[in-house]
């Protein structure tokens, strides 16, 4: 359906959209594969201390966090989120649930944007799993009394654990670009397979060429693990900047998200929606 | 008084094969109307553009008196529609399901009442999965029916049922017609089914509409062919081969099957007892739905 233009659209717009959002929550937390990527998330973390060991001695164990947490989220949870990502609305096309939702009075483009809301809340919610169970581990098993080095404190518990939520966020930007690109592979199919298909295969595609190109600064996925290298250099009780890295993180990833939304949103809204 | 639905010059093309072209119609408030044609007619692809899951190549639908596409969501508030086979969130219960339309209606839904309506009460606990066909259209019924809508759109809501449940979804169907003032229109390939429940007809062939009148007026008795219950139906029918008034005739013991010139059975009757047969009755043939379809369609 046509975009909203004008001013007094945008509110009930916006109303609708909470209400797709809200549906897409209830949806999402009665099915069961919502909760496989956080459970095998923890259970990655959870089985990490066998091959990094830590100790009550004292010693800060952040480095056992810097270790665990772009294991777990660059790989595993990178694929696990474009896989359910693409299922968010190929599934639905090829199910016919989608059309049942269409009918009712809403826009294709606030259902497109409620779908993105959910994949982003789902790259929140792993990274989330990541970061409280890492942290509950090293608690648990070792010590977090901040950064010292040669018995000087460099830095204090909180301050890390800033260093670390600032990460987190950071390293969230291209994870919500690679939502917006694997929901737009997700508009061009029926098939949840195909979808993820192509979102992991441009993932792999990239990443090959990007450093023989010497394109790397300037692709999203470079920054899916470059957050956590601030935390793992405080870890080594290194100060090290967030800039430029931060710019080009953000850029580069809101870039793509933009497009790839913009697309999307051009595919799906004339994208014939007849028998399955 | 503006037509509740408006298609204007309406096509359709998917690459160089159209399914839908040049379509128009208007159709009242308050009519059941039902869209009768052959499979691959191009019925689902006029209802999908209605209910604006398909974009028209051409031409336009307006619903309401307002275009569909620059008042979609308007339009939706007013409209309930099942659409082929309904499909369900099948890992959630009736209920969730019915609550999950109710929250995107934006209208004051009355949950009990449309569970009640469609028979559903015994199920709203159960999961969509695991519901028969015949549940699942009856629950696809209760989610275009949710926010009382002004005006209903059906394609093929008994497509794939057995006898007993197709019958269920007619019943439920006549009972909306009789108790609301809902306008709808019914797709179908079954002429029973349209006769029963539609007091207009549509016919649709190759994406074309061939006509659009009252049921009641498609359905009517033919004088001029007649059934006669006579004793000596050979003997009569010999004699009246010869008769200029007479078309053709055809017997078999105790019956004649006879096709006038004109719809004039009296003339047959005084012919008949004239020559002195006992004829015990005379049935006109009635004409269907059917036989306009077939017509129509041939023509």
């Amino acid at each position: 359906m046509s975009k909203p233009h004008r001013f007094e659209d945008v509110k009930p717009a916006l109303q609708r959209i909470a209400v797709l959002y809200r549906v897409e929550i209830t949806k999402a937390l009665r099915l069961r594969q919502t909760y496989i990527g956080p459970l095998l998330l923890m259970l990655v973390v959870l089985l990490s201390p066998l091959g990094h060991p830590m100790a009550k001695d004292g010693v800060g164990d952040y480095g056992f966090i810097a270790y665990v947490t772009p294991l777990a989220l660059n790989f595993l949870g990178y694929v696990l989120l474009l896989t359910y990502v693409g299922g968010l609305i190929a599934t639905e096309l090829g199910q016919g649930t989608l059309r049942a939702i269409l009918l009712r009075p809403v826009r294709r483009e606030e259902v497109y944007i409620a779908k993105f809301m959910l994949g982003c809340s789902y790259s929140a919610l792993l990274t989330a799993t990541v970061g409280i169970t890492s942290w509950f581990v090293a608690f648990a098993l070792g010590d977090l009394y901040g950064i010292q080095v040669g018995g000087e404190l460099l830095f204090m518990n909180d301050e890390m654990a800033w260093v670390y939520l600032v990460g987190a966020f950071l390293a969230l930007v291209p994870q919500w670009a690679g939502v917006s690109l694997g929901l737009l592979y997700s508009t061009l199919t029926r098939s949840a397979g195909t979808a993820v298909s192509l979102s992991i295969g441009t993932w792999i595609v990239v990443d090959l060429v990007k450093y023989p190109l010497g394109i790397a600064p300037m692709v999203f996925t470079t920054y899916l693990e470059a957050p956590w290298h601030v935390f793992a250099s405080h870890c080594d009780g290194l100060d090290a900047s967030w800039f430029p890295m931060a710019s080009y993180c953000v850029l580069s990833s809101l870039a793509v998200t933009i497009l790839s939304i913009i697309l999307g949103l051009i595919l799906f809204s004339r994208k014939d929606l007849g028998s399955c | 008084m503006l037509p509740i639905v408006s298609f204007s010059k309406l096509s359709k093309f998917y690459g160089s094969h159209f399914a839908v072209g040049g379509f128009s119609l208007d159709i009242e408030v308050g009519d059941t109307v039902g869209l009768l044609g052959p499979n691959g007619a191009g019925k689902s692809t006029l209802l999908h553009m209605l209910t604006g899951l398909v974009r028209p190549t051409s031409g336009q639908v307006s619903v309401f008196g307002k275009e569909l596409r620059s008042n979609y969501v308007e339009i939706a508030q007013r409209m309930g529609a099942l659409v082929e086979r309904p499909t369900f969130y099948d890992h959630l219960t009736v209920r969730r399901n019915l609550k999950i339309h109710a929250q995107l209606a934006q209208r004051d839904v009355n949950l009990e009442y449309t569970l009640d309506l469609c028979n559903l009460l015994d199920y709203e606990t159960s999961k969509a999965g695991t519901l028969s066909q015949g549940l699942r259209q009856r629950l696809g019924l209760a989610l275009a029916m949710l926010a009382e809508p002004e005006l209903l759109v059906l394609d093929e809501p008994t497509s794939g049922l057995d006898p007993e449940a197709t019958q269920d979804i007619l019943t439920l169907l006549r009972r909306l017609a009789e108790e609301t003032s809902v306008t709808v229109l019914f797709s179908s390939h079954l002429m029973h089914e349209v006769e029963m429940l539609c007091n207009r007809v549509a016919i649709i062939n190759k994406g074309r509409l061939v006509s659009y009148e009252e049921t009641a007026s498609l359905i009517s008795y033919d004088l001029s062919q007649v059934e006669v219950l006579v004793e000596g139906a050979e003997n009569a029918a010999k004699r009246l081969e010869k008769q200029d008034w007479v078309v053709s005739v055809s017997s078999k013991p105790g019956r004649l099957y006879v096709t006038l010139k004109e719809q004039n059975s009296h003339q047959l009757n005084s012919f008949l007892v004239h020559a002195g047969y006992a004829v015990s009755g005379i049935v006109p043939r009635c004409r269907t739905l059917q036989d306009y379809f077939l017509k129509a369609l041939a023509q």
